[in-house]
């Protein structure tokens, strides 16, 4: 009885708790047009206040025609990049053909909710040409929840990035003017102000932006400097 | 929006985070969701791994100690392996989850070299199988407690890659776990920026300048460690190297008695 | 759910070239229930001095009262009106009061010195803790997404009608994404020899 008591004055060592899950930023942002879409990402990794890379971009070219942005919890972004990469192979050697977007959006969707109570901590957004060569956008929550939309931005600075898309693409609170769709250069320029301005005030967005433009010609991405503090 | 250390935020406003359980609006809240936890916490422990690249190869350094709680308790324990002749890894936090991964890298290596394909193993596929394993076992709520850097020569180019126990991995020139990413990897970085391409003898003096640093800094570091240099012409693991310190200026510090 | 977000509200104030302006949504709501669509967030303190709190409406109300008491005080005893700098300490000071079980509001302050008309903006969070700027201020459900949008439309020296249409622009479209604020807006253009207070008609819901 007495060790007993003697005993129960040590208190158990602290453990340390186990999270199965982090945030490391990043921000993704994808507009389709006429006949392109466009997907931007930072390049930032970080956690908490530190900054793991400066080069770490957030989108990944599917196909010819389809890139997706993915971002949040790095280790979940990595699993489910090479989930679906592998996906896309067997279906590309099944079928002899590359997966078309909708699908690839469709097949995300089914992906994602495959892990509906122990979720990827991801925020996605699929961009591509559809099959008549426009331009598309499909955007996710974690659990596979998706709908078609013209722009949208995902992850750490989404709040601060999507109300100006509204008013700047969707032509939101601009009585008597009808929104036009933007040339891909026109985007591209909207892109990059509007980065920097997230970047002044998000740390977890920063260091460079990764611009990439789908067209039928194939992709092209441009590297574009942020503030790095 | 997300906390900015430990949690991550809720998956959207006032919802839950990552793992947890929703509770619809005017719903009945179930309070015995309690999940099942087991083996969660380190026990011995060694602290930070310092890597970098530099011109043709990279470099790697791990202290010797291997701590158990504050205990100092093993002062020779070594935390690099030596994968095959072009990799490297480093391992920070429980030592046995190390071993543990030791085992299964090596005959991983023999199971790979008995297949005689002339195919091995190089620092790419090592992370990426090191970053798979750590990410099987963390969804199981079963983490191996460590942080790797995987160092090695990937066709002719130096790499660096490093993976933590939720499986979150990246590649970098420069890498640090631990407390070394507070203390070393500033200097590492800076001295990359200001010479980009340093070469292999800088590198070393580099990280032995850096290791000493964690042997002042780090409670739980000692001046005593590995440094393997990795290059096309192999692996080379130096030491156990003791660094030479200087307390002269010790007396100095006050207001911590 | 913080208090804070309670009933909902989004209040930014900008810098101009010889003016300033502030702005707020009209909304008050219990939670997700929009319960009216005129509720005052910006009060006049004075002829070029305004006051936004955002916040738990019920202590907007309050602290409106307790500060009108104080200022009125200041201004007999001094027998002149006060300048916005003063004012804002005036605010920081009784919200520090209630360090520990502060009212649940934000202040932003925008306004004109008295004597020399110069531009001044500035907020706080709940226990006084003040912030001034050179740019614009923002508080609020939706301050995220208040950031975002003046952060881009916002330049140095925007003449009043220019400055109207950035904030008004950078307010609505902010709070449009914001389940518990917007539901209308207000806008006090203060400039050295008039103010100008505008509605905005958004859209509903």
């Amino acid at each position: 009885m007495a060790s007993a008591s003697v005993l129960s004055e040590y208190k158990a060592p602290i453990s340390a708790h186990f999270s199965p899950y982090d945030f490391n930023g990043g921000t993704v942002l994808a507009i389709a047009g006429n006949d392109f879409a466009l997907i931007a990402t930072d390049t930032r990794l970080s956690q908490g206040f530190a900054i793991h890379s400066r080069e770490c971009p957030k989108t990944f070219t599917l196909t010819n025609n389809t890139i997706l942005g993915c971002c949040g919890f790095h280790g979940d972004v990595l699993t489910l990049t090479k989930t679906l990469a592998a996906r896309l192979q067997i279906f590309e050697k099944d079928h002899n053909k590359p997966m078309p977007t909708a699908s690839i959006a469709a097949m995300l969707s089914t992906i994602l909710y495959y892990r509906r109570f122990f979720p990827y901590y991801t925020h996605n957004v699929v961009a591509g040409l559809d099959e008549e060569g426009k331009g598309c956008v499909y955007s996710f929550d974690p659990v596979g929840c998706y709908e078609k939309e013209s722009f949208r931005a995902k992850g750490s600075a989404s709040a601060m990035l999507q109300p100006l898309l509204d008013n700047q693409i969707g032509g939101k609170n601009q009585n008597g003017y009808t929104a036009q769709s933007l040339t891909s250069t026109q985007c591209v320029a909207l892109v990059k102000d509007v980065f920097t301005s997230a970047a002044e005030r998000d740390i977890y967005t920063g260091d460079n932006i990764i611009i990439s433009v789908v067209n039928k010609d194939g992709i092209k991405s441009e590297k574009f400097p942020l503030r790095r503090d | 929006m997300m906390s900015i250390n430990g949690s991550p935020g809720p998956l959207w406003t006032g919802g839950p985070i990552p793992g947890q359980f929703y509770n619809f609006p005017g719903g009945k809240s179930d309070s015995n969701n309690t999940q099942r936890v087991r083996s969660v916490n380190p026990i011995v422990t060694g602290t930070s791994v310092l890597a970098v690249q530099f011109k043709g190869g990279v470099v790697i350094a791990a202290d010797t100690l291997g701590s158990y709680g504050s205990l100092a308790k093993y002062r020779d324990l070594k935390r690099l392996l030596k994968v095959n002749d072009t990799t490297v890894i480093g391992a920070a936090g429980d030592y046995a989850d190390f071993q543990y991964m030791s085992n299964i890298i090596q005959q991983q290596v023999i199971n790979d070299e008995v297949i005689n394909d002339g195919f091995g193993y190089t620092p790419k596929s090592v992370h990426c199988l090191l970053t798979r394993i750590l990410y099987n076992r963390r969804s199981q709520f079963n983490p191996l407690w460590n942080t790797y850097i995987i160092a090695g020569i990937e066709e002719d180019q130096p790499y660096l890659g490093y993976v933590d126990k939720i499986g979150m991995a990246y590649e970098a020139p420069s890498l640090a776990c631990g407390f070394g990413a507070y203390v070393a990897l500033p200097i590492i970085r800076d001295a990359l920026e200001k010479k980009p391409d340093i070469s292999k003898d800088e590198a070393v003096a580099l990280i032995d300048r850096c290791m000493k640093l964690m042997y002042y800094r780090d409670a739980r570091a000692l001046n005593k460690y590995q440094l393997a240099v990795i290059t096309k012409d192999g692996v080379d693991i130096k030491g156990p190297i003791i660094s030479e310190t200087n307390w002269e200026v010790a007396h100095m510090i006050r207001g911590y008695e | 759910m913080s208090i804070l977000a309670y009933n909902g509200a989004a209040i930014m104030a900008m810098k101009g070239k010889n003016c300033v302006a502030i702005a707020a949504d009209r909304r008050f709501g219990i939670q997700g229930q929009t319960v009216s669509m005129d509720f005052d967030k910006i009060f006049e303190m004075g002829p070029h001095l305004y006051l936004g709190l955002p916040g738990l409406a019920t202590d907007v109300q309050t602290v409106l009262q307790r500060l009108k008491f104080r200022l009125n005080m200041y201004e007999l005893r001094e027998n002149r009106r006060i300048k916005p700098k003063t004012f804002m300490s005036m605010v920081s000071n009784l919200l520090y009061e209630k360090r520990f079980g502060p009212y649940f509001i934000e202040p932003v302050i925008a306004g004109l010195d008295p004597k020399t008309g110069e531009p001044y903006i500035a907020s706080m969070d709940l226990i006084g803790c003040p912030m001034e700027t050179n740019d614009f201020v923002v508080s609020g459900t939706c301050s995220e997404q208040m950031y975002g949008m003046c952060e881009s439309l916002w330049e140095p020296d925007l003449g009043p009608d220019d400055l109207f249409e950035t904030i008004s622009q950078a307010l609505m479209n902010a709070f449009d994404r914001d389940a518990v604020s917007g539901w209308g807006a207000v806008v006090y253009i203060i400039e050295k020899d008039k103010v100008t207070k505008k509605f905005l008609k958004t859209r509903q819901d």
